[in-house]
């Protein structure tokens, strides 16, 4: 018998071998309904849920005379949260893509004076900051330390942080609900439907956007991909008022996310 | 994700319990806890552990065969690879025949003060 019809026969999972001493191959018929041997009970589909997790409060909440200023670099380096015990823009949140557009925000104008910041997201308390060049962890510490100092220095000084163009553009909550849920109706979910995704509107706080991907999106590899180059440029695009866009999936949870 | 060389749970149980074993899963393999003390019942405290020297792409607690398990608080200590040991502590939850609860949490980001 050839290797080729072996190879064959071993992964056709319609005969057994039973090769027996001084014998020629004999071959099994299996019918297609027998029980196989080897087949364990199919597994209890349990859905996985989430505890609450019981953090303590983070210093840079704890009320202070002091301006406290924490940095934190994400997990693959690529930007960096400052989290501030004073608010930087209540209720709202805004990004400033490039130098350009932090003119007439001090706050902003501070940041990008120090080299290699790209871009920058204040949400409330909080300034997410990414930057051009290396971006190691060490990278982050020399910059983190410039930037906490700028931003230090801007809230000392007291002024207005945000332009107040900004601020007269970002149009109520209602409004803002109505046109990002027009985006997924019309743009973000129809893309989505071919992989068996689904993108839904949870949450719009001031002009912050949370959504939630769901169907094939959920657990999917490539979920970051769709988030950051689809779905936030289609919503920036079409709604050019709103900050920071969150996604809240729980990428691991439910009976059937997309891994596992 | 680093790999996860061991991890040590204990769970307070609220007003209703369960039986022993405990069960949790890794990576959706189910696997009796090991190195236990105390129990499960009403308002009883659980230990357990156990050495995995893998990588945890997913790490659950698995609930009970029958009934419902409340469970108070879970504390759950991880020693992984290349990472100093953390701990993540859980609020309350409630298993049942169809549930399992996650218990993994990647170790806590680099923060400082600037």
């Amino acid at each position: 018998m050839s290797v080729l019809k072996k190879l064959s026969q071993m992964f056709s999972g319609s005969t057994l071998q039973q090769k027996e001493a001084g014998d020629a191959t004999a071959e099994v018929k299996v019918p297609s309904d027998s029980p196989n041997a080897f087949a364990e009970e199919p597994p209890v589909h349990r859905r996985v849920i989430q505890a609450p997790v019981i953090v303590a409060e983070a210093e840079a909440n704890v009320p202070s005379d002091q301006i406290l200023i924490k940095a934190e670099p994400s997990r693959d380096n690529e930007q960096c949260k400052f989290m501030v015990n004073r608010p930087l823009f209540e209720g709202h949140s805004w990004l400033f893509s490039n130098f350009e557009e932090a003119a007439g925000s001090p706050l902003a104008e501070s940041v990008f004076s120090v080299d290699s910041v790209e871009t920058l997201l204040i949400h409330d308390s909080t300034a997410v900051v990414t930057k051009t060049g290396a971006k190691g962890l060490s990278d982050w510490e020399k910059l983190a330390k410039e930037v906490g100092g700028v931003l230090r220095k801007t809230l000392e000084a007291g002024t207005d942080l945000v332009s107040k163009d900004i601020i007269a553009q970002i149009p109520s909550e209602q409004v803002v609900k109505e046109e990002i849920q027009k985006v997924i109706d019309t743009e973000v979910n129809p893309g989505v439907a071919g992989h068996g995704g689904k993108i839904t509107l949870t949450a719009i706080t001031g002009n912050t956007v949370t959504i939630e991907m769901g169907g094939g999106c959920q657990g999917c590899s490539a979920a970051d991909l769709t988030l950051k180059q689809g779905i936030h440029s289609a919503f920036r695009k079409a709604v050019p008022y709103i900050g920071a866009i969150y996604d809240e999936t729980d990428h691991a949870a439910g009976s059937n996310p997309y891994y596992r | 994700m680093p790999k996860l060389n061991k991890f040590n749970i204990e769970i307070e149980t609220g007003k209703t319990g369960t039986d022993l074993p405990v069960h949790f899963t890794i990576n959706n393999h189910k696997l009796p806890l090991e190195d236990i003390q105390g129990g499960v019942g009403p308002s009883e405290t659980f230990c357990g552990g156990f050495e995995i020297r893998s990588f945890a792409h997913s790490l659950t607690l698995v609930g009970p065969e029958s009934g419902r398990w409340d469970i108070q608080k879970m504390k759950v200590d991880y020693d992984c690879e290349h990472t100093p040991p953390y701990s993540v502590v859980f609020g309350a939850v409630t298993l049942d025949e169809t549930t399992e609860v996650n218990i993994w949490q990647d170790p806590p980001l680099p923060t400082w003060d600037v």
